[in-house]
């Protein structure tokens, strides 16, 4: 089976990249475009031709062709339409967001009309045409990560942006879980180690112990509102009440200023953590009502930064302490702290940290490519029958990372996995009915930490029929929930007595139905990637 | 693929509903915790579905998954310990058969169990719980007399908490002894 190959994709908030192992067992790398970028923005932008452009140049399209330019689209997947994230994008993003069918989310671009995962389809285009261009051959398989956090929905969406996309799934792991597995690979140690992994919008803390061939996850814990793309805001809020201060004029009422604005805030950020000072300068951002010309400047220091961001910073750990305690160990207890994600380079980030941990985060990892590596190196095992009896082989145990429940009465909810329970796993439940001649059951699954429904995320709304019909409660349906090795809920029932699978139909999800998902390819397959000289 | 191992395969999985969770970790009932995390990573290596993902046989590989998936069910029981007390308990006990794996039901009596606990430990109302923290304080640091009031007050709320009447006897006790006997009420 040499011939084939499967890749490792970090499909990132901000930026994506792609990773392979080329001959197996061998080290797995990165892999560059033509101009040898190692990681790509995860920005799709329009054109007029009707092209598509995914990547560091189509986010230079995020100021002059705003309207079509879609970023930050990973914060969208997964959710439905009435949730806080999704109003607060509409609120922000330049692009219209619009609701779908079933609370579903879409965006419009010009006359089309798109789901979210029809957007991260076309990042992971560009990763496959990455890849394809680089290795020289073509590349069907992939293995592709997503925050440790990501509830059902997110990861199924995920799943299906893959599928869209052109590409066969192998899995879906866990970015955590894959920069411990780039760490670890291979080295033979045993340690507990805890990967702290801050992104453009995610933030998950897991906290594994490694053996020889064996990762075994202990705990995960995270806030999917949480990432360098907070810090950014701050930034930009502060320069904006400045400006309105100086000027009288808001630069976020225009969606274009806001757009440099944004962009001024980022470069800060970066520029602030590297040098300790940011000089912002953005030439004619705006217009005064009399016509002049004005120029956006500023000076940003380190401390006035750290100010900013400190109760972001302390957000964090109350996610690590939350880590720790699930896995019942103590900060002390930890043998290697690594970081992933771009804005753990911060030294706020680092000198936290290391205080926390009393203990220097590792060195030698870049935060940028670890989670592609470890992505890689999974997909190659997982393409490799043999690996096993070469020694070659490793094993992630990983963990769900949030309680199944299920509704009950009163808009209650009652626990079924626990989270933090390995994975795969399956649990069954029986449910009797509540009427005579009784047809159908209908059970409402969520995922979350609260026992009331309001506070958990829905999954979906299961109904089953095909079962014998009787008095109330004579009938017994036997519901068996299963969570995959990708994290993935799949609910199945059986009728206790005569041990009849019942058929199953699947309301209230924000997913996409078989039909549109089909479509979707179809569409897909049709879009050209923009290619050729460097041109936006 | 060798033969042996599929045929193995095959055997555990035909006997996977006879198998208790020790026995389908292949451990002792009076194993340890390091010795059931070891025992977790090697059934890991032997029925993980990552090191049969690329095999063709699709039914072989929902087995394997059926087979890991229990591995995983035992592994989450046993390395709890108020569960595994209480399902070790239900294993040697008469329903043996039924108590094979630990159900919902089984999740909720250990709940339940420790709320009774609790409870017991704390007592089940607002002011029995004030009472007798303070019953608590008085005795650690002497105060015999006031201990005594507090634990009477305590049993008003609460008449039927063993635990508090177990207390109120004990520092009776005590109280009796540290009091001088028989000349105490004499008038000189």
């Amino acid at each position: 089976m040499s011939d084939e190959i499967a890749v490792g994709i970090d499909l990132g908030t901000s930026y994506s990249a792609v990773a392979a192992v080329t001959d197996p067992g061998g080290p797995p790398a990165v892999l560059p475009n033509e101009w040898g970028d190692f990681t790509h923005a995860s920005v799709v932008s329009f054109l007029e031709d009707g092209s598509v452009l995914v990547g560091n140049d189509a986010k230079k399209n995020i100021i002059t062709n705003a309207e079509n330019t879609i970023y930050s689209a990973k914060r969208l997947i997964g959710r439905f339409f009435f949730s806080d994230e999704v109003k607060k994008a509409q609120a922000v993003m330049p692009y219209r967001i619009l609701e779908g069918p079933n609370n579903g989310v879409r965006l419009q671009v010009k006359d089309k009309v798109f789901a979210i995962p029809e957007i991260s389809a076309l990042v992971l285009k560009e990763m496959k045409a990455i890849a394809e261009t680089a290795l020289g051959r073509p590349v069907t398989k992939a293995v592709v990560t997503c925050p440790a956090y990501f509830n059902d929905n997110q990861r199924q969406a995920t799943k299906d942006a893959g599928r869209i996309a052109g590409l066969e799934v192998l899995r879906i792991i866990n970015e955590p879980t894959a920069a411990a597995l780039a760490y670890g690979f291979g080295r033979d140690i045993s340690q507990k180690i805890c990967i702290y992994d801050l992104g453009g919008g995610t933030f998950d803390v897991s906290i594994l112990e490694i053996g020889k061939d064996v990762f075994e996850v202990l705990s995960t814990a995270g806030d999917t509102y949480l990432g360098g793309d907070d810090f950014d805001d701050r930034i930009m809020t502060w320069l904006a009440d400045d400006f309105l201060a100086k000027h009288g004029l808001d630069l976020r009422q225009n969606k274009f200023c806001l757009q440099m604005l944004k962009e001024a805030g980022e470069r800060a950020k970066i520029d602030v953590g590297r040098d300790g000072v940011a000089d912002i300068l953005v030439p004619g951002i705006c217009q005064s009502p009399e016509g002049d010309v004005v120029d956006l400047a500023q000076k940003l220091t380190q401390d006035q930064f750290n100010r900013m961001v400190m109760d972001l910073v302390q957000r964090t750990f109350k996610v690590c302490d939350e880590a720790l305690q699930s896995a019942r160990l103590t900060a002390g207890d930890v043998d290697a702290v690594i970081l992933v994600g771009g804005p753990t380079r911060l030294p706020i980030i680092r000198n936290s940290v290391r205080h926390y941990f009393q203990k220097d985060p590792m060195t030698g990892i870049d935060p940028d490519q670890v989670v592609a590596l470890g992505a890689a190196i999974q997909a190659s095992a997982l393409l490799n029958a043999s690996a096993a009896e070469h020694g070659q082989a490793s094993y992630l145990l990983d963990v769900t990372p949030l309680s199944l429940r299920v509704g009950t009465v009163g808009g209650f909810t009652e626990k079924i996995i626990e989270k933090n329970t390995p994975i795969p796993i399956e649990k069954s439940k029986t449910f009797t009915t509540s009427r005579d001649g009784q047809d159908r059951v209908k059970i409402r699954v969520y995922q979350g930490e609260s026992n009331k429904a309001d506070g958990c995320e829905l999954l979906g709304e299961f109904e089953f029929t095909g079962f014998r019909i009787g008095y109330r409660g004579e009938v017994q349906i036997q519901v068996t929930f299963e969570i995959d090795s990708n994290g993935i809920v799949n609910v199945s029932a059986t009728d206790l007595e005569t041990g009849q699978k019942t058929s199953t139909t699947i309301g209230l999800s924000s997913g996409l139905s078989a039909a549109e998902l089909e479509q979707a390819i179809d569409h897909n397959a049709e879009m050209e990637l923009a290619r050729g000289p460097r041109a936006a | 693929m060798d033969e042996q191992f599929a045929m193995e395969v095959e055997a555990l999985a035909a006997a996977l509903d006879q198998l208790d969770y020790f026995g389908i970790l292949k451990l002792p009932q009076t194993a340890t915790p390091p010795e059931i995390k070891e025992a977790y990573y090697r059934e890991s290596r032997a029925y993980h579905p990552d090191r049969f993902a690329a095999y063709p046989d699709a039914a072989f590989r929902e087995v394997v998954g059926r087979i890991y998936r229990r591995v995983n069910e035992a592994y989450t029981v046993l390395r709890d310990d108020q569960k595994r007390v209480k399902y070790a308990a239900d294993l040697n006990g008469p329903e043996r058969a039924q108590k094979l794996r630990f159900t919902e039901a089984d999740e909720a009596q250990v709940k339940e169990e420790q709320k009774r606990k609790l409870e017991e430990q704390l007592g089940q109302t607002p002011n029995g719980r004030k009472f007798y923290a303070a019953a608590l304080a008085d005795l650690q640091a002497g105060r015999l007399d006031a201990a005594l009031r507090a634990l009477r007050s305590a049993l008003m709320y609460e008449p039927g908490n063993a635990r508090f009447k177990e207390h109120l006897a004990q520092v009776e006790k005590q109280l009796d002894q540290s009091r001088p006997k028989g000349d105490s009420f004499k008038i000189k």
